[in-house]
């Protein structure tokens, strides 16, 4: 187990750059994620690190020992793909084994360690099956368990679970998790399901066109996302936003309604304003709106509302007496706005005290 | 629905395709079959449920040396040429622009006249006026030049090497294709478990290509086996028998010198011996068929 430290990472096919200089440091024990929209160099990074494609600049260091241009089989890291990549012709014991046979442990080790790893993950059953007798998940475990029979220093995830159905998803989802408290091995893992990344990770690293948008906890990111894209990109429904003017603490719309009040934000003309679905409250003034959708969940409802300043989506979890085309008033709940530069799209910075 | 009428249907859209199997195929194997069987004095046909054929056949002085010949040109023929068709497709398999062109150009040997080739090697192999020979003695690695094809004891080999300039490069295409269709996953995957270039090929990409592997073996035998005019316009069975193959010796006997009988019976011992050669590949190689998949 090592830590994993990335300055200023580039990587080029061609003339075309799709890494532009990544910082990140991943703690020893860390699990980190990285998301961001398809195309934004989540998978480059991964194989950039694994020793699967060269970078065109910067430096990569494990454990304190910068790797750049060692091979993937010196740099004692273990991927799993997203399509689990298994060796269809072995079986599930020789899958897992492969790379200890490579490294010439003895036979008796081997299967020490494949036995350990298989229940583990509970492949006890499933050792003398082939790939192609396994189920999704269960090809998905093997492609674990071939990671962990080597005890790298470092896991990466590509992606994992995206070719899973949703129940099976959730479910691999928590044993990834368990398996990380249990082992403890730094993990980095890919994904671009936001969820996915909230519940799972101790560091989120967003991307956005082969750069790092913001890096922090998953609550950080929440609480405080730097810019729009962040905030848009983290949290299900996605955050409302409306083009706002701020005046003496209270955010209006651009129809001169207040939409919320927030404490220690300077006086602006042109900001936008972020509120998230479920900090968004039904009240008797605020913004006017129109109830469009009423879509229960069974735990929470979701309300789509009309304005003049666009659709605005609100979640509660209490029961609503409300019917499509009733008029109604929506406000933030106090200091839950969010205020971005118009133009920048960056966060508005807060005074201290706030 | 009408499942009974579709069967029908089926049975009878095939009937054409069966039916030449039967005529061109399954017909003159069976008379030769039956030839081989039946004694042949002169040309006229004497009685019918004799041994005698293979029994003058395994008299034959020359037979062995036939059978020898035979095993080096089918055996050696097919062993080297998937093994350098198997070296060049990897190569072949590397992307970049030189292998695009390559990939291109050898098919030339495969699309020029079996004829031509043959005339063109004899030429080129030719004891005195031969480009080969020449060069070498020029280079000073022999003394004299070499005669390939007037060797008897290197004549053999020379034909091999001709064959396979021949045939190895359908077979390096076949196994190209199929080394470039292994998922790359598997073998980033091999990478990432510490797998070297070779570890790589021998666990992954062989694995992968075995179906390919077995069929081509497969059909580079019977490629070989039936292959005529090349060992016949170069050599002609010379010098003094020393290249004389199964298929040579097949025609020489038929038509040079009218022994129907023996040659039929060289025939049907030709046809098992392939069938259990085929048989006995197929049966080693039925895992890889199945790709472990029953169990
Ligand atoms: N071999 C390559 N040659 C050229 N461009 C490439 C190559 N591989 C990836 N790219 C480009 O690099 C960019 C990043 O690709 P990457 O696969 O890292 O995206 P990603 O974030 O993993 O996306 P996804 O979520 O869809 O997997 C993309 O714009 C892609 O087109
Ligand atoms: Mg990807």
């Amino acid at each position: 187990m090592g830590s994993v430290n990335l300055r200023g990472i580039r990587k080029a096919y061609g003339a075309v750059e799709v890494l532009h200089g990544i910082d990140l440091d991943v703690e020893e024990g860390e699990f980190a994620v990285l998301v961001g929209p398809s195309g934004c160099g989540k998978s480059t990074l991964l194989r950039s690190i694994a020793g699967l494609e060269t970078i065109s600049g910067g430096e990569i260091s494990l454990a304190g020992k910068v790797i750049n241009h060692l091979p993937p089989k010196r740099r004692d890291i273990a991927m799993v793909f997203q399509n689990y990549a298994l060796y269809p012709h072995m079986t599930v014991a020789k899958n897992m084994g492969f790379s200890l046979r490579l490294s010439k442990e003895s036979k008796s080790e081997i299967d020490r360690k494949v036995t350990d790893a298989a229940e583990i993950l509970g492949l006890t059953e499933l050792l003398d099956r082939y790939p192609k007798q396994l189920s999704g998940g269960q090809r998905q475990r093997v492609a674990m368990g071939r990671a962990i029979v080597r005890d790298p220093e470092l896991f990466l995830f590509d992606e994992p679970l995206s070719n899973l159905d949703a129940k099976l998803r959730v479910q691999m989802r928590s044993e990834i998790k368990e398996l990380h408290q249990r082992l403890k091995t730094t993990t980095i893992y890919v994904t671009h399901d936001q969820i996915e990344a909230m519940t799972m990770a101790d560091k989120i690293v967003v991307m956005r066109g082969g750069h790092v948008e913001q890096i922090g906890s998953p609550l950080d990111l929440y609480d405080r996302p730097v810019n729009m894209f962040v905030a848009g990109f983290i949290g299900s429904p996605a955050m409302n936003f409306v083009p706002a003017s701020v005046r003496d603490a209270s955010v209006m719309t651009t129809s001169g309604a207040e939409i919320g009040t927030q404490e220690g934000v300077e006086s602006v003309g042109e900001a936008i304003a972020g509120i998230r679905p479920e900090d968004l409250r039904l009240s008797d003034t605020g913004q006017e709106a129109t109830v469009s959708l009423i879509e229960p969940t069974g735990s929470e409802t979701q309300v789509t509302l009309r304005t003049m300043d666009g659709n605005l989506i609100l979640t509660t979890r209490d029961r609503l007496d409300l019917d499509v085309g009733q008029a109604v008033h929506v406000m933030a709940a106090p200091g839950k706005t969010h205020l971005f530069d118009a133009k920048s799209e960056t966060a508005l910075k807060l005074r201290e005290s706030a | 629905m009408n499942n009974r009428s579709d069967r029908w249907l089926a049975y009878f859209m095939i009937l054409p395709v069966v039916a030449a199997v039967l005529a061109f195929v399954i017909g003159p194997t069976w008379d030769v079959g039956k030839l081989s069987l039946t004694q042949v004095v002169m040309g006229m046909e004497r009685g019918f449920g004799t041994l005698d054929n293979f029994r003058a056949l395994a008299a034959d002085p020359l037979f062995a040396l036939v059978v020898k010949n035979t095993a080096i040109w089918i055996i050696g023929g097919t062993i080297l040429c998937v093994l350098v068709g198997l070296a060049v497709g990897a190569y072949l398999a590397i992307d970049s622009w030189q292998t695009t062109i390559l990939r291109a150009l050898i098919l030339l040997p495969w699309v020029i006249p079996d004829v031509v080739t043959a005339m063109a090697w004899k030429w080129m192999l030719h004891g005195q006026v031969g480009i080969i020979g020449s060069t070498i003695q020029a280079a000073g690695l022999t003394d004299e030049q070499v005669s390939f094809l007037g060797d008897p004891s290197l004549v053999m080999w020379t034909l091999v090497v001709v064959l396979i300039w021949r045939k190895m490069p359908l077979v390096a295409l076949i196994l190209c294709a199929a080394i470039r269709s292994v998922p790359s996953e598997q073998i980033e995957a091999a990478r990432m478990d510490g797998a070297n270039a070779f570890e790589r090929f021998r666990f992954v990409v062989i694995p992968n290509i075995a179906f390919s592997l077995t069929a081509v073996t497969v059909i580079s035998m019977i490629w070989i086996t039936a292959e005529f005019a090349l060992p016949w316009i170069m050599t002609g069975g010379g010098p003094a028998n020393a290249s004389q193959i199964m298929s040579t010796y097949i025609y020489q006997q038929s038509f040079e010198f009218f022994n129907w009988g023996v040659a039929s019976a060289m025939s049907v011992v030709n046809l098992v011996m392939l069938m259990l050669i085929i048989a006995l590949y197929l049966y080693v190689n039925r895992r890889s068929w199945a790709s472990g998949a029953d169990k």
